[in-house]
């Protein structure tokens, strides 16, 4: 068995010594069997569920951080990958996760006596612009947003702002499906495009009930469900539509009621300053 | 039940001079289910009307009671020459067990603190679905709509929730100068 492996070897050398130092030559310089024990202990630190997805993904930052060079992505798309872990609703997962984004940001910036530390601006405003975008935005729809949470490079952002961003842009990119859902349930066929009355009797519907703005938590929150009630929605639209008009009127598009329902949520955060 | 007129003290007091004010109380009217009137039934509720000789600002309804259990005031407000009836105390309870004797002979005063001075909100009274269906021809499902409606709004709720108040380090930044050298240069 050993003479046949050796075959193709005996080929280039005579003698096994050589062939031997080969090997291990090779495996020395490149520096795999530190790599390889490297890749191990972290398996077993984390014990994921899925070793080989974990090595795979592990191999996989390495080899994207040799080819970049810089750390720093590789910390934005590993800080990415555990926040995609859990859905916001899942409170605690989620606020976990963002925890451990977080920390991955802030290695390598010295801690300062006067405030600690935070992550950096443009690492944060990157995260922020790759989480609309994961989360299904489109450049033009999250740059208001962005605009408005975001900071400036220089800017050391702390935990608690870092959370809130990371959780306003998940939650946007939900708000904003939700709304598609909406435009897709009041426009009559898929491939016509939706009424403009009926459009702004719904979004004046959800503007109402954003607004409402007194009385304890409990209060508005009933106030609010109380104006988008079934009955409620169904009044709105019925006095928009009588029943003599027929799809004659002018429409609005899918876009531009996205555009709508995102100015109402965008009016509402609150500017980073 | 029929002599509790004459039991009745009733003395109503205004508000400007905390003095009695003088009215007129009507026999107590029995509320009868539909048409004909039987003597076995013994119907629970009865109605007193007040009338005041003029409008005045009611302070506080002081009386006696006579074994009635549970009390609802309500009064017509004149405002701008419309009259509104509004109730001030609704099943206010007089006595603690309607079969015992406790609270059946007691003296009551009610004051102005114990009606609510706003009237019901506006989106409450709207709550009771409107009588005619509406014609929904063609129109979108309302209970799809509402359902992404209202899930847009908790959104934007939670969105608003965790707003905090925390601010940018503007000048905690790794390699940069710190504040408070400033005032050395």
């Amino acid at each position: 068995m050993a003479e046949k492996r050796r075959a193709g070897v005996v080929i280039m050398s005579d003698s096994k010594s050589a062939a031997a130092d080969g090997d291990q030559e090779f495996l020395s310089q490149a520096g795999v069997s530190a790599l390889l024990r490297g890749a191990l202990l972290k398996l077993l630190e984390s014990r994921p569920e899925d070793p080989v997805g974990f090595l795979a993904e592990h191999f996989g930052h390495l080899s994207s951080e040799a080819d970049d060079g810089g750390a720093e992505h590789q910390s934005v798309s590993r800080a990415l990958w555990h926040l995609s872990l859990a859905h916001h609703s899942q409170r605690s997962a989620f606020n976990n996760n963002v925890r451990v984004a977080y920390e991955l940001l802030t290695q390598g910036v010295p801690c300062r006596v006067s405030g600690g530390g935070g992550v950096r601006g443009r690492l944060y405003s990157e995260m922020l612009r790759c989480l609309c975008s994961e989360g299904g935005l489109s450049g033009s729809t999250a740059a208001p947003l962005l605009r408005r949470i975001q900071s400036h490079d220089y800017e050391a952002v702390p935990f608690e702002l870092f959370r809130q961003g990371v959780l306003t842009c998940a939650v946007f990119a939900d708000y904003i499906r939700k709304s598609q859902c909406l435009y897709a349930a009041v426009a009559s066929a898929p491939d016509r495009p939706a009424e403009r009355t009926l459009c702004q009797a719904v979004l004046s519907t959800l503007r109402e009930a954003l607004e409402t703005a007194d009385g304890t938590d409990v209060a508005r929150y009933l106030e609010a469900s109380a104006k988008i009630s079934p009955a409620k929605v169904a009044q709105a639209m019925a006095e928009v539509h009588p029943r003599a008009q027929l799809q004659d009127g002018p429409t609005m598009d899918a876009q531009e009621f996205e555009d709508a329902a995102a100015a109402l949520f965008i009016a509402r955060v609150r500017i980073v300053t | 039940m029929y002599d509790m007129i004459k039991q009745h003290r009733h003395v109503i007091r205004s508000i400007m001079s905390a003095k009695a004010v003088s009215c007129t109380i009507k026999s107590p009217v029995a509320l009868q289910i539909g048409d004909a009137v039987s003597d076995s039934s013994r119907p629970g509720v009865y109605i007193t009307d007040i009338n005041l000789a003029e409008p005045v600002n009611i302070q506080e309804i002081s009386f006696k009671n006579y074994y009635a259990a549970y009390l609802t005031v309500r009064l017509q407000r004149r405002e701008d020459g419309s009259a509104k009836w509004v109730t001030c105390l609704r099943n206010y309870c007089l006595m603690s067990n309607p079969h015992a004797e406790a609270g059946s002979h007691d003296y009551f005063s009610i004051y102005r603190q114990q009606d609510s001075e706003r009237d019901v909100p506006v989106w409450l009274s709207t709550l009771t679905p409107v009588d005619e269906p509406l014609d929904l021809n063609g129109l979108p499902d309302p209970e799809t709509v509402s359902s992404s409606i209202q899930q847009m709004w908790a959104l934007t709720e939670i969105m608003q929730a965790s707003q905090t108040a925390a601010s940018i380090g503007r000048f905690d930044v790794e390699g940069s100068y710190d504040v408070k050298l400033l005032s050395y240069t």
